[in-house]
């Protein structure tokens, strides 16, 4: 059914994160259609749901996220699995196009090949564990914070929201916004050191 | 380059998920460009962005909505022959020297992209008096909300005590100056929220090159500066 929202206790259609990242390794490889189907079935419902947040009609955010799993189609030889899971490179794409389609602007990144770039002499010294498994790690500390600290971190990622627009929202002081903020950065990093 | 100051953390957050001002976003990502270690907890924020993309709710796509995208990336496919690239244009902005040793390498590219044609070195930009001993450039952005400039502060030139009414960061690029947090040399960023009073003064051996983004006008307390304002137009 067209623009109907489900709320589903985690994914419906387990997914392993290390499946996305080879449907979209296989994609740049040969251009895999049966991967690319997965990969939409999975995504393109999340990023519709996301660009609706923004925008708050169901054509939009479904032409958008049309447009989001064209771009995953069409990028999918940039995507490096060891410096990335596929959740979070397509969450980049969704946000990169949101702000594109809705502010009119193209969002600032750092140019990996900029002569001004100055790099880790040692980056992957202390990584442990893989991308995709840090994603899943990542997703389950997420879905174990408490409720008020939850709200805090999806509104961040989910609404065109500065952090005092969301004590606004929420009816909270600023600095409460900033320390559920932090407390929920500091579970998740304490639970990832944990799990590590 | 010996950073030691960043943006806080809910900064980097909202950079991440792309809830800040184009003024801000263009000075953070400048400052990334020279910082790994934002580099990275940035990454982390957006694999967080990743988690509730997968943990929230998701909203069905119409039928044939697969059909459909299939179709016009086979299209796509067909012409990709004809499609001709685009190569980036590189350019490059000179800091130059810097006589203590605080010196960005050279300007970013994503500065860069914000500057004038033209323009190879810091020198060249058509910089234009405040006060004495201060200059400034105001960069041009898509978006109303917020401003970013550069400043150009002579040697040993403080700025006027200010406070903010909302949210403001600095990124220094060549030179130092000195205020009540500590001193911030080139790659610093001194991220100060609404509640912080300071009164930057530029290191005595050379002048000072900053970014300047803001997202509300500063406010300057006493009467001279007050007398300033008008032409800070800030």
């Amino acid at each position: 059914m067209t623009g109907t929202v489900t709320k589903r206790p985690g994914p419906a259609d387990p997914v392993e994160a290390k499946k996305c990242a080879d449907w979209i390794v296989s994609i740049a490889a040969t251009r895999d259609r049966e991967a690319f189907a997965r990969l939409f079935a999975h995504f393109a419902p999340r990023v519709k749901a996301y660009m609706f947040r923004f925008g708050g009609n169901s054509e939009t955010a479904e032409e958008l996220a049309q447009e989001a799993m064209m771009q995953v189609w069409r990028k999918a030889h940039l995507f490096n699995p060891s410096k990335a899971a596929a959740s979070t490179w397509i969450f980049t794409i969704a946000r990169n196009l949101r702000i594109d389609r809705f502010r009119q602007r193209k969002h600032i990144e750092v140019d990996d090949s900029d002569t001004a770039l100055i790099v880790d002499g040692d980056p992957l010294a202390d990584e442990v564990v893989s991308r995709d498994e840090h994603a899943v790690l990542v997703k389950s500390a997420l879905e174990d914070l408490p409720a008020d600290q939850k709200t805090v971190v999806e509104l961040s990622f989910f609404e065109d929201c500065s952090h005092s627009e969301i004590a606004e929202r929420l009816d909270i002081p600023l600095g409460t916004v900033k320390s559920r903020l932090r407390l929920a950065l500091g579970k998740m990093r304490s639970g990832l050191e944990d799990l590590a | 380059m010996n950073i030691k100051h960043h943006p806080t953390e809910e900064t980097l957050m909202a950079y991440a998920s792309g809830s800040m001002s184009q003024a801000m976003e263009l000075l953070v990502a400048t400052h990334m460009t020279v910082c790994p270690a934002c580099r990275k907890k940035v990454a982390e924020f957006e694999a967080m962005g990743g988690a509730v993309l997968e943990s929230a709710t998701s909203m069905d796509m119409t039928d044939h909505s697969l059909d459909h995208v299939m179709a016009m990336l086979e299209r796509e496919t067909a012409n990709e022959n004809l499609a001709v690239e685009e190569l980036p244009i590189t350019r490059k902005v000179a800091v130059g020297e810097s006589i203590t040793g605080s010196a960005m390498p050279s300007i970013p590219t994503p500065l860069i992209e914000m500057l004038p044609e033209g323009v190879t070195s810091l020198e060249d930009i058509p910089w234009k008096t405040l006060a004495p001993g201060v200059k400034h450039y105001q960069l041009k952005s898509v978006e109303s909300k917020g401003t970013v400039r550069l400043m150009k502060i002579a040697p040993g030139v403080s700025i006027p005590d200010h406070g903010h009414h909302g949210h403001e960061m600095t990124l220094l690029i060549k030179g130092s100056y000195i205020d009540d947090i500590g001193r911030f040399r080139a790659g610093d960023v001194a991220d100060l929220s609404d509640d912080v009073d300071h009164q930057p003064i530029a290191d005595t051996a050379e002048e000072c090159i900053c970014l300047i983004a803001t997202d509300a006008p500063m406010k300057f307390s006493g009467f001279l500066p007050k007398l300033l304002q008008p032409f800070f137009g800030i």
